[in-house]
């Protein structure tokens, strides 16, 4: 187990099932956000053809799902499942866990002014669960 | 919409922000209605026992006034008392400006009506953009539900007694991440910059606020460090300089729940001097 989240090819999905994680309806609030999806998952070339995949500390794989909108830049919404064994419920200090570090890795990506920092202090402040995880600073 | 109805006399509307509800006002309704008033108090759509729509494009700022006009007029509301707080400072205000031949009087109280940013404090990173930036906001607003867990609790004086007595009712309304929705879509009306959504309609709030002629009263937190007295209530008495106040009560920004029955008796004074002047 490793506190990386890195971009990983599309994994095998039978047997498996797609567990709802996360929804984001405005990425682009913060247009440098919107920008990192599209440059980390080549979206302006491929556009809405495939979804994006990133392995996570669990070594769970999650499914970005990019959403289009009528009269905004692309993408305008994105969709988090977590895939897991089609029958087995699913873990949700394990997913909580995971999100955290995905989030972290997004606000890496993004980059100045925003910072891991920050957002460990912002989950520090509000005493999510995930910022007492050992794996992180 | 869910509403309290209360009361027979000249309506008193209570509006409240984010991420409260009508319970915010406790203590301020019992006084008001025994003082002789009708006290409205709606839950806005998407908090409280109001409707929860779980897609951010379902909430604007202009919808959301609209929402309040729409009350007003099917409850033929005359001679109101319009009473903002947080986000029901914009909504309220709009609503109040677009319809002043039904407005008494207004009370304002930590809130803002003007574009660009607000505070200092809606700049920064840490922690106020951090917290409802893309994927941030769902995860720690919605699935954690962090204002109204801890961020309500940070924003009292009497924390202790505010966890024990209200901390529950405001958790309850808002059980799962998709009924917390608009506690991360407020934040991101805020403007920032003259190119923000909400930016024409806070610069046509703060021209006609200027304007505006009706009797008023600001109150004001004390201890309020985010929506600090020195500045936003002093700015509203510049743009509204016949209005009463700035008076300080104990509290933070959620200054209701350390002072209710402070403010409402400012309130019933204020109004039972407008009566005694004929107004």
């Amino acid at each position: 187990m490793s506190a990386s989240v890195a971009v990983v090819d599309a994994p095998n999905l039978a047997g498996k099932r797609r567990a709802f994680a996360l929804a984001e309806d405005r990425v682009g609030h913060y247009p440098e956000f919107r920008d990192f999806f599209e440059r980390t998952f080549d979206l302006k070339r491929v556009g809405l053809a495939r979804p994006g995949y990133v392995a996570a500390p669990s070594g769970r794989t999650y499914e970005l799902v990019f959403l289009g909108r009528s009269g905004e830049p692309f993408p305008s919404g994105i969709e988090i499942y977590a895939i897991v064994d089609a029958l087995e419920p699913l873990d949700d200090a394990v997913l909580d866990r995971d999100l955290w570090a995905i989030l972290r890795w997004m606000i890496a990506g993004v980059g100045a002014p925003w910072t891991v920092e920050d957002l460990d202090a912002t989950g520090r402040l509000y005493r999510i669960p995930a910022t007492q995880s050992p794996l992180l600073p | 919409m869910h509403y309290v109805d209360e009361g027979s006399g000249d309506p008193v509307v209570l509006l409240h922000g984010n991420p409260t509800w009508g319970f915010l006002y406790r203590e301020v309704i019992p006084p008001l209605v025994q003082a002789g008033y009708r006290v409205i108090v709606p839950d806005m759509i998407g908090f409280g026992l109001s409707e929860k729509p779980t897609r951010e494009h379902a909430h604007t700022l202009d919808g959301h006034s609209a929402n309040l006009v729409s009350l007003v007029r099917q409850l033929d509301l005359d001679r109101v008392t319009l009473v903002c707080h947080d986000w029901g400072g914009p909504t309220g205000l709009s609503c109040a400006l677009s319809n002043l031949d039904r407005m008494r009087a207004l009370v304002i109280m930590s809130t803002w009506a003007w574009p660009t940013p607000p505070a200092e404090f809606h700049t920064r990173i840490f922690p106020w953009r951090t917290m409802h930036a893309p994927l941030v906001g769902p995860y720690l607003l919605g699935n954690h539900s962090a204002l109204a867990g801890r961020g309500i609790y940070l924003s009292v004086v009497e924390r202790e007694k505010f966890r024990q007595r209200a901390q529950a009712a405001y958790e309850a309304v808002l059980p799962d991440p998709a009924s917390r929705l608009l506690t991360w879509a407020w934040p991101r009306w805020i403007p920032l910059d003259d190119q923000a959504r909400a930016y024409e309609r806070f610069v046509w709030l703060e021209q006609e606020l200027s304007r505006c002629k009706l009797p008023s009263i600001i109150i004001w937190g004390r201890e309020d460090e985010v929506f600090d007295a020195q500045t936003f209530a002093a700015r509203f008495k510049r743009m509204l300089p016949h209005a009463e106040g700035p008076h300080l009560v104990t509290g933070r920004h959620f200054l209701q729940e350390d002072s209710g029955p402070e403010i409402a008796a400012l309130v019933v004074d204020f109004l039972r001097r407008l009566s005694g002047r004929g107004e």
